[in-house]
């Protein structure tokens, strides 16, 4: 500031030194010495300028690269505090999905195979039991949808609508002819039974309705693995690690022979009408 | 006598040029220091004006950023219950 207000300074004593210069050398005898002095007055003041307007270039630049630094520093702290709070949009937003993906239920299995689950989680076959057909479907087809699947597409449905159309058809005519025999393998009652800590075994649980009807019709008298090896889950496919149970062969067969029954069950139905 | 007198008027008229010569050599020398620096304080001022202009941007910038952290800082302020665990 000083350098700048000498400087501002400099040019009124410059207009009046050259007055005076003019004056002395017009109205004095010794005009050489005159001019000498006015030449060592031009160039001092040359050189003060000069000197001047370096020293006020020198501290301007000075001052901007300060102030450049200056604002250098505060972006970087900017930027600094704009990572901050995109962590933690980052964290609120992932903590947000996990939450919501612990609440919803992604059905592990394909609703093809899901079984809908009973109310004492256990699936009797027995003919000792008198329970409506149509009951234990609907509280199976109540608690096959968790996710609201529709029980048209599922086994038990497929099984409940092979059962009831056999039923119609067939009512005692078959019961003393073919199924009168029944098959050595299936010669028992078999009781699904399930663990109910998972919601995997619940959906793996198989329920067969309308077993009531089905059984003086068939004339079927099952009873199998009570107290003895139970029919556990079937466990899913997407943990390798744990050891797959699966339904030992005489229920496998006991299915297989019983679906074999309805078709033919079926076929004579179509002849009889 | 007279060519005596002419002679001296010579010799002045000599050293009066000379002197003359010397005066205008100064004279220009001065006249082109003087140009150079005028042609030093135009550069002087392109430079500074190029260096305030940026430093304008990046305050402009940095205000910017700083008023939209400003508001990011106050709405999450405004819900602190999404940080608790």
């Amino acid at each position: 500031m000083d350098e700048s207000i000498e400087l501002k300074n400099l040019r009124p004593q410059l207009y009046s030194a050259a007055e005076y210069c003019e004056k002395s050398y017009l109205h004095n005898e010794q005009k050489q010495m005159v001019l000498d002095n006015l030449k060592d007055y031009a160039v001092r003041a040359l050189v003060n300028a000069v000197d001047h307007l370096g020293t006020v270039a020198y501290k301007l630049t000075d001052l901007l690269e300060q102030q450049t630094l200056e604002v250098s520093t505060i972006e970087l702290k900017a930027s600094c505090l704009n990572q901050k709070l995109l962590t933690c949009q980052t964290y609120t937003d992932k903590e947000g999905i996990r939450q919501q993906q612990l609440l919803a239920f992604i059905p592990r299995h394909h609703k093809h195979y899901i079984l809908p689950n009973s109310v004492s989680k256990k699936v009797h076959f027995s003919p000792q039991v008198q329970t409506d057909p149509r009951q234990t479907y609907l509280h199976a087809k109540a608690r096959l949808q968790p996710s609201d699947t529709p029980a048209s597409k599922t086994l038990s449905w497929h099984l409940s609508s092979e059962t009831k159309s056999t039923l119609k058809g067939t009512s005692q005519t078959l019961a003393s002819n073919e199924i009168s025999k029944p098959p050595a393998s299936a010669s028992e009652v078999f009781q699904l039974l399930e663990n109910g800590d998972n919601a995997r075994e619940k959906s793996s649980a198989a329920l067969f309705p309308a077993s009531n009807a089905l059984v003086p019709s068939l004339g079927i008298t099952h009873r199998e693995l009570e107290g003895s090896k139970p029919l556990t889950a079937f466990r899913s496919f997407d943990n390798p690690k744990r050891d797959i149970i699966r339904a030992p062969v005489r229920s496998k067969s006991v299915l297989s022979s019983f679906f074999v029954k309805q078709k033919q069950m079926k076929l004579k139905a179509g002849y009889v009408a | 006598m007279a060519r005596a007198g002419g002679i001296t008027n010579a010799v002045n008229v000599g050293i009066a040029v000379q002197a003359d010569w010397e005066n205008r050599e100064f004279i220009s020398h001065i006249s082109l220091n003087v140009r150079r620096l005028f042609e030093f304080l135009l550069q002087f001022e392109a430079t500074t004006k190029s260096k305030l202009a940026s430093l304008n941007e990046k305050l402009d910038t940095l205000e910017r950023r700083l008023e939209l952290l400003e508001v990011q800082v106050g709405t999450a302020s405004a819900n602190p219950s999404l940080f608790s665990t």
